[in-house]
């Protein structure tokens, strides 16, 4: 018949091939299939950005040492000071706290989207998240933290897209909004007859409300900017 | 013979699946490019040898270029912000498709 040649190569090729094949299959397959994409960019943006998070970090480690070593060789005199600072730094949420208080946890419906219905209904909004922690702040909060991201003075809840951010921080459902204070005082204003919480439940986005007796929120991490701010000279 | 080829296929998937090698990310995809461009050439080179023009040197070169310049190709792309990886699907896709067409009418010729 024909070459035997041929017949060789083909097979060869058909070898190589099927190696070929089988190793890509094992590799997509132990990759999973959604980490090829939209996830790969996803993760590369979120990699820089990390990165760059760090080096600040490592920048402020460096700088945080050097007063730490200026506050030790002071220390007698400073005493009164460093309270002043802790209280101070406590209230703009510098350093992680803990204590008594509630945990509300805010997700999206469970229900599936009917034929003509508004998905919006179903989400949990930056609205909702803001109407919570007003109410802890007038429940007398002392400490609020929204999936470990510390609400400052200067924290903004807001919708960007399809997400949240809170200091700029992207946050995904489900949110749990931790605040510190008087856990009953917390609890009954939270959960007072009509108010927004109940509101919440009725249009069926799920909410949970747990006292607990030692709740840990994380300071804020971020940098803190005064561009174009100074503090007044007052005499 | 046909037989053969089969037989060398499966063997090739079982060597594959014990080869403790795995592709990095970054590459999967230009691989899956020569990929389908490899079993382009192969389908390429049965239906040639069918038609008894098969020539050992155009099929052997045409299997290694054309998967390497499809996987090039598609990273040339992805350096362009171009998706010229749908190019060498779509053309080898076709191809495959053809190519499988005149085997198929090949066989049916013969038994």
């Amino acid at each position: 018949m024909r070459s035997t040649n041929g017949k060789i190569s083909i097979m060869a090729i058909c070898l190589l091939v099927g190696i070929m094949l089988s190793v890509q299959f094992r590799t997509s397959e132990s990759y999973g299939p959604n980490l090829r994409d939209t996830r790969v960019d996803e993760l590369v943006l979120k990699n820089s950005s990390l990165n760059e998070e760090k080096n600040a970090l490592s920048q402020e480690v460096v700088s945080l040492r050097e007063k730490l070593t200026n506050v030790d060789s002071g220390n007698k005199l400073t005493t009164d000071l460093q309270e002043e600072l802790r209280k101070s730094n406590m209230a703009a949420g510098l350093i992680p706290v803990s204590g008594p208080g509630i945990i509300v946890t805010l997700d999206d419906s469970p229900r599936a989207l009917q034929p003509g219905g508004n998905p919006n209904d179903l989400l949990v909004h930056d609205e909702d998240i803001l109407k919570i922690v007003n109410e802890m702040k007038a429940s007398g909060a002392e400490a609020i933290s929204i999936n470990d991201e510390r609400i400052t003075a200067m924290s903004e809840i807001r919708c960007a897209g399809t997400t949240i951010l809170v200091n700029w921080n992207k946050i995904a459902p489900p949110f749990v909004i931790k605040a510190s204070g008087d856990p009953q005082l917390l609890e009954s204003g939270l959960s007072i007859r009509g108010g927004y919480l109940e509101q919440l439940k009725s249009f069926g986005l799920q909410t949970q409300l747990v006292r607990n007796d030692k709740i840990d929120i994380p300071a804020y991490n971020g940098a803190l900017k005064f561009q174009y701010t100074t503090p007044k000279q007052s005499n | 013979m046909w037989l053969m080829v089969l037989f060398c296929l499966v063997i090739g998937l079982f060597i594959g699946y014990q080869l403790p090698i795995l592709l990095p990310v970054a590459v999967v995809k230009y691989v899956s490019i020569g990929v389908l461009a490899a079993l382009d050439s192969v389908f390429g080179g049965i239906r040639a040898y069918m038609e008894d023009s098969f020539d050992n040197t155009i099929f052997i070169s045409g299997f290694f270029t054309n998967s390497l310049l499809a996987a090039g190709f598609a990273y040339l792309g992805d350096r362009l912000g171009l998706e010229l990886y749908l190019a060498a699907v779509v053309v080898f896709g076709v191809r495959l498709f053809q190519n499988l067409g005149i085997i198929r009418r090949y066989l049916l010729k013969k038994y």
